[in-house]
């Protein structure tokens, strides 16, 4: 049952693959790409990977949409161009594209069966951290190095996402909301927020035991301030203003502190004393979640438009 | 037990897609969102079956989520509906 289950699952991923790539409208396209990234979660869920369901239900049906809708919006209406792609051109990159998805299904293929694979020794020491989620344990414990690259990473982008406003308007307020609300949408606004504040922070707290964690938490509390601007209930906040830029900076700033103190108090940088894992993790997790939805939310804000008000 | 309800995930699964696939090719750009949200209950319903089945409480987290990010898409609908994201007037910006 489960096989056919599979097949399906499949079958209607691909079409819906096939019929994003062939959409002519923009606005269509990327509704129906919304709908792959919620699709793609039920996908996860059979491969047994909840923590990565989450997320891609969270940025696959969230963020990722709403970036590509406002950037629709920005450049529609810039001048119907002709369109600069022509037909060997179009079969070109449609023969390259295929040419690397065989190539993806080759590898994945040619893997070893059963897999090289690390899970009994993250198991193992999955006590002395406290945690009982060994995806959490991962992440900020065996490799907190990469996941505070990660958050930094995130940062750059914003950087590089703000850099993109005029000299005048640096440091001021990015324009989020678009001219008319439509009545459904405030009221959305003002439902919605309530519920996933809640959701957002059950995700980031039961992340330290069960499928859930910063990444996912950050996501939900970036959707639910984001609608929130979107509908013109609040205004977003100077780029410049500090509140703003602490929320940014404070998780991996507190990464890094915690980091930097593993060489007094335990064995070395990244360390935590055997006895504080559990409390640093979380203490970290909740600052890394504020600084995610903040970036996030930010990122799809975009460049300020407006002089800052000094 | 866990047969007839991975049976009926399936049933779900395979409604809700043709259902999908037919609303996605609409001409109404509305009826085309709804798409979505046809799409969220429908994957809920396929994700609280599957995880009754298998017997993972995680999964219904994830219901949890499928939830909110489809009634969150309802947002992509109005933007999709506004003007081009133009300068907003600083006179109608609320304080």
């Amino acid at each position: 049952m489960m096989l056919l289950f599979d097949i399906a699952l499949v079958a209607g991923l691909l079409t819906l693959a096939v019929h994003v790539v062939r959409e002519p409208d923009e606005r269509s396209a990327i509704i129906a790409f919304l709908a792959f990234g919620l699709l793609l979660g039920l996908a996860w869920i059979r491969l047994a990977a909840p923590d990565v369901a989450l997320t891609e239900i969270a940025i696959g049906g969230g963020g990722t949409g709403i970036l590509l809708l406002r950037a629709e919006a920005a450049v529609r209406g810039r001048g119907k161009h002709e369109e600069s792609v022509t037909r060997p051109g179009k079969l070109a990159i449609a023969v390259g594209c295929a040419a690397i998805s065989a190539g993806l299904g080759l590898a994945v293929l040619s893997f070893a069966s059963p897999a090289p694979t690390l899970a009994p020794a993250a198991a193992e020491g999955l006590s002395a951290t406290g945690l009982g989620n060994p995806v959490t344990a991962v992440l900020l414990a065996y490799r907190a190095l990469d996941t505070l690259l990660e958050k930094v990473v995130v940062l750059l982008a914003l950087i590089g996402v703000w850099s993109l406003a005029p000299d005048a308007a640096w440091g001021g307020v990015p324009a989020v909301r678009s001219g008319e609300i439509p009545q459904p949408l405030a009221y959305l606004a003002r439902i919605l927020p309530p519920f996933g504040v809640v959701i957002g922070v059950y995700m980031f707290w039961v992340g330290a035991d069960a499928p859930g964690g910063t990444f996912q938490a950050g996501t939900v509390l970036a959707a639910m301030w984001l609608l929130v601007m979107l509908a013109g209930l609040r205004s977003p906040p100077e780029t410049a203003g500090l509140p703003l830029r602490l929320a940014l900076a404070g998780g991996p700033i507190l990464f890094l502190a915690i980091a930097f103190l593993g060489f007094a108090f335990a064995d070395g940088f990244l360390a935590y004393p055997k006895a504080l894992a559990k409390p640093l993790i979380l203490a970290i997790e909740a600052a890394l979640t504020l600084s995610v939805a903040a970036a996030l939310a930010m990122l799809v804000a975009g460049p300020a438009r407006r002089a800052p008000t000094r | 037990m866990a047969d007839i309800l991975a049976a009926a995930a399936f049933l779900i699964l395979a409604i809700t897609l043709l259902a999908l696939l037919r609303v996605l090719r609409s001409r109404v750009l509305a009826e085309r969102m709804m798409a979505l949200q046809l799409l969220g209950t429908g994957g809920t319903a396929v994700l609280l079956l599957l995880g009754a089945a298998s017997g993972s409480p995680a999964v219904i987290d994830v219901a949890l989520l499928l939830t909110l990010f489809a009634a969150f898409a309802c947002v992509a609908f109005a933007l999709g509906m506004a003007e081009p994201a133009a300068e907003t007037d600083p006179a109608k910006e609320q304080p």
